[in-house]
């Protein structure tokens, strides 16, 4: 019995929680946005909303998954800068350069992955540390490549990020929910993804069982060195070109769709569908603040307000720094 | 007789503890580490080491090391405060609020720390009251007081610093930095809090185990919100010190200073698990922040090393510390 809960009273500790309480929030930001606005809710305007989500949504994927295992993540503005540069860099706008190149920035996310999983690992050095260290070097190896916007890619390229599949539904939005959705099959039904729970509700109980903890570690941060990646190609996608700092932002915004979605930062518990539900939440409070016509400065204390409602429904099971 | 033995081994094993590398790395490791890097830096680019070059260092040090020493009693508890960037900027925004005459230097000064305390007590009372994890509480606070200034400034704040500010932000007295002085003072006020006083122990016993201080009878949340309110202060108090150094106000004034906090004061030896840590450790740490920096620059390499190196210190100290601990 959870102490704390009980005395709280009104705290929600259940692993559906997250999903109900982001539900509940989605319905009510929709109601409201229906009624202040008849533009709102057309479908040219919600499939605006879906299509707006998917660079946060990518981003947000790998986050959730090493904030399962009790970690966290802060390289990945930096992977997205980094790779951004690269991809449109090296590409330069030759067509025969895109699937080569593209094969290695993914790549390249892996491996920058693998080298935070194994400096926590064998240092022994909390994630929060290890991945501010690494993201500050990722950076500074971002600033040597270029100062600014730099490369640039061919037509043909925007197609992940405007692209439209039939019934003007976006492409890349849809590719990342099914993304999702892969996630979240793979992370209920396979051993992987139970022994990701696992290592995080408990390390140390899990490697008393025999989980192979180290190797569950090591493949969470390369998934989320790959999401980051991916979400660098993105941009590059969107923008048509790589820019040193466009990453730069996804660092701290990729925490809130995933607390929000019930992802307890002390790890163990939450999962990728609360995240894929936060990450339409922020998109969609975000575009409802745009026709209530609040300004984009209070756009800010709006979203600091959501994550503090959010997390203080959520109880988290223990305090982590 | 196996007493004795066993008393023997416990005698040797304090003994090996206090004479080890392991103790020596632990307990002076990042003082050597400072010493050894000004050494290097100096034998490459004697220039490093002249007056002007020691002052401007020192001034950088200033305002960082203010935050420091709130960020340290906040990690002391097991917290951590992602918004003190938020806060200085903030102060800096107030700083240009009022007149811009030294007249309103007291209410600057005054309206600054209460803002910074009261975002502290936002902090500590959704740490403790709510359960909410520090980084997430203090990551809310950062983003609500960042929305806060820039609708209060629409974007683009004016106006000016009182002239004491500046002049207490880059000023000199017979080539001491005022900042340097205001810096000394508040560390020597908090160093003496943490070290010496009765609040300092229930700040340490709080973190190495709160359920110990609950048994001794401590209110471990009071402890922890006025360790969230003590860094506020500080943090405006240095937001007021950079304002007046760098001169111009934006609404990014302190940016960065939250990670970098953070790091120097782990560089110093401030556990992020919690009750172990001193004021003068992360005082060195924040030194070296500023030395390699600035070593950076006057050996010769590309800028953008800096933050390579700073990332790469990082790592490796923090690697550091875990090994003695173990």
């Amino acid at each position: 019995m959870n102490l704390t809960h009980s005395k709280l009273g009104f705290g929600i500790n259940r692993s559906r929680a997250g999903i109900i309480v982001v539900v509940a929030l989605l319905a009510i930001l929709f109601i409201i946005g229906i009624a202040v606005s008849d533009r709102f809710g057309t479908s040219r305007n919600l499939l605006n909303i879906y299509e707006q989500s998917t660079g946060l949504a990518l981003v947000s994927l790998g986050q959730t998954l090493a904030v399962l295992t009790g970690g966290i993540d802060l390289s990945v503005g930096s992977v997205i800068s980094l790779v951004s540069m690269l991809t449109s860099g090296l590409i330069s706008g030759d067509q025969s350069m895109v699937i080569p190149v593209v094969i290695g920035v993914l790549a390249l996310g892996l491996a920058i992955g693998a080298i935070n999983g194994g400096v926590i690992i064998v240092m022994g050095v909390h994630p929060l540390i290890v991945t501010l260290g690494t993201g500050a070097i990722i950076q500074g190896i971002a600033l040597l490549y270029g100062l600014g916007p730099i490369g640039k890619v061919p037509k043909g390229f925007d197609y992940f990020a405007y692209g439209r599949l039939p019934g003007g539904i976006s492409f890349g939005a849809t590719f990342t929910m099914l993304l999702f959705l892969l996630s979240a099959f793979l992370l209920a039904r396979t051993k992987a993804g139970r022994y990701i729970y696992a290592t995080g509700d408990d390390p140390h109980a899990a490697t008393l069982m025999g989980l192979p903890t180290t190797r569950i570690i090591m493949l969470v941060y390369m998934l989320t060195g790959f999401c980051s990646a991916l979400t660098g190609v993105y941009l590059v996608s969107r923008f048509g070109v790589g820019q040193p700092y466009t990453g730069a932002n996804y660092t701290l915004a990729s925490i809130t769709p995933v607390v929000v979605g019930g992802t307890m930062l002390a790890g163990g518990r939450g999962g990728v569908i609360g995240t894929l539900l936060g990450v339409y939440l922020v998109s969609l409070l975000n575009n409802l603040l745009n026709f209530l016509g609040v300004s984009t400065h209070l756009q800010l204390v709006a979203q600091g307000l959501v994550i503090i409602a959010a997390v203080s429904v959520y109880v988290e099971k223990r305090r982590i720094a | 007789m196996a007493v004795a033995k066993a008393e023997d081994g416990l005698n040797r094993s304090a003994a090996r503890k206090s004479f080890g590398m392991g103790e020596i790395v632990k307990r002076y490791g990042i003082y050597l580490f400072l010493v050894l890097a000004i050494l290097v830096t100096t034998a490459i680019s004697p220039a490093f080491v002249s007056g002007s070059n020691i002052t401007n260092m020192l001034m950088q040090l200033a305002p960082l090391a203010v935050v420091v020493i709130g960020q340290t009693f906040v990690i002391l508890v097991r917290g951590l405060d992602l918004s003190v960037a938020s806060v200085m900027a903030t102060a800096a925004v107030i700083a240009t609020s009022f007149s811009g005459q030294d007249g309103a230097a007291l209410t600057v000064l005054f309206a600054s720390i209460a803002m910074g305390a009261a975002t502290g007590l936002a902090n500590g009372l959704l740490v403790t009251k709510r359960n909410v994890s520090p980084f997430l509480a203090t990551l809310a606070t950062m983003i609500v007081l960042q929305g806060f200034r820039f609708a209060a400034t629409q974007g683009a704040p004016s106006g000016n610093v009182p002239p004491i500010f500046r002049l207490l932000g880059s000023g000199k007295f017979y080539g001491v930095p005022y900042n340097l002085m205001v810096m000394l003072v508040m560390a020597a006020i908090f160093a003496v809090l943490l070290h010496k006083a009765a609040f300092g122990r229930r700040v340490f016993i709080t973190g190495g185990n709160p359920v110990t201080a609950r048994l001794v009878g401590i209110s471990a949340d009071r402890v922890i919100i006025a360790c969230y309110m003590i860094c506020g202060g500080l943090a405006a108090l240095a937001g007021l010190l950079l304002s007046g150094f760098v001169g111009v106000v934006d609404n990014f004034v302190g940016r960065g200073f939250e990670l970098d906090s953070i790091v120097a004061a782990v560089m110093g030896g401030v556990a992020l698990s919690g009750g172990r840590g001193t004021i003068p450790g992360a005082l060195a740490g924040a030194a070296i922040l500023v030395v390699l920096s600035n070593a950076v620059v006057m050996i010769g390499m590309p800028v953008q090393l800096q933050i390579i190196v700073k990332g790469v210190v990082i790592i490796v100290a923090a690697s550091l510390y875990v090994r003695t601990a173990r």
